[in-house]
């Protein structure tokens, strides 16, 4: 079984004439790309070792073992950085990578297929979690103990319990007919 | 200009009383609007509204410190799929 990897940043240039690269990070602090050990290309053929040494307009200036030219360095340019899910550390209780939420089937209660888990997102009023459902649209949902009571990594899936919506105008509606 | 304070906080009225409507029902419905300019007060903290962003109704459980905002704040139009990478998720 192939090993699950996770995409941690990218190349996005060259920088300066010292071989110095560009880095745009994905990880939630920026530097933290360079925090989980050895960094693998997409196919896991090449090996890096980065080393931050400051950031600019938006991404990392990084140094790469054995890039010392500015055109070793822009030849890296569009190089995906992977790490081994492994590399991360262990999550507390209730808290779960996003990498290993996203693509889990979303189950109800009596088994039936709800849809599958696109992705998670965090707008100041907690954590929710995007479902492309099974027959077509989007649902989205606060990711709580109420409405996810159970989440199986191992078994790729969670079990969803959607709450009921109401219409804040139905009321109104109602007077406008009356 | 910020409104006159004499104004008081703006909310439309239909949100305010369906959300006394399923508070003394007790259940924890969620309140789908489209009032995205109404203001979150004090009686909505605990409730769930879902606002309305364009496309989807995005859930917004009220908390204390969110009172004073308005709930398009918490429901954005355009949304940008990042990379997942280390992002982490807490089950509330």
């Amino acid at each position: 079984m192939v090993e699950p990897r996770i995409c941690v940043g990218v190349v996005a240039g060259a920088h300066g004439v010292r071989g110095l690269v560009r880095v745009k990070s994905f990880t939630e602090e920026p530097r933290d790309v360079a925090a989980y050990g050895t960094l693998f290309d997409k196919a896991g053929n090449r090996q890096f070792n980065l080393q931050v040494t400051g950031s600019a307009k938006g991404v990392l200036l990084a140094k790469l073992d054995g890039v010392a030219t500015r055109e070793a360095a822009e030849a890296l340019r569009g190089v995906e950085f992977y790490v081994s899910r492994d590399a991360l550390p262990q999550t507390e209780e209730d808290e779960f990578y996003h990498s290993d939420l996203i693509g889990l089937r979303a189950e109800l209660a009596d088994g039936k297929p709800y849809g599958t888990i696109r992705a998670l997102h965090e707008f100041g009023a907690g954590d929710m979690i995007e479902i492309l459902l099974e027959g077509g649209g989007v649902s989205v949902l606060p990711f709580t103990r109420v409405i996810v009571p159970t989440v199986d990594i191992a078994a790729g899936k969670v079990i969803v319990e959607p709450p009921v919506e109401t219409d804040a105008r139905e009321d109104r509606k109602d007077e406008e007919i009356s | 200009m910020a409104r006159s304070v004499w104004k008081g906080p703006f909310v439309d009225g239909y949100l305010l009383k369906k959300a006394e409507t399923v508070r003394s029902s007790g259940r924890n419905d969620i309140i789908r609007t489209w009032s995205r300019r109404s203001t979150v007060l004090p009686q909505f903290v605990g409730l769930t509204f879902g606002v309305y962003n364009g496309q989807k109704f995005i859930p917004v459980l009220v908390t204390e410190n969110m009172i004073g905002h308005k709930f398009g704040e918490f429901s954005p139009t355009r949304t940008f799929y990042g990379h997942a990478a280390d992002k982490r998720a807490r089950r509330g």
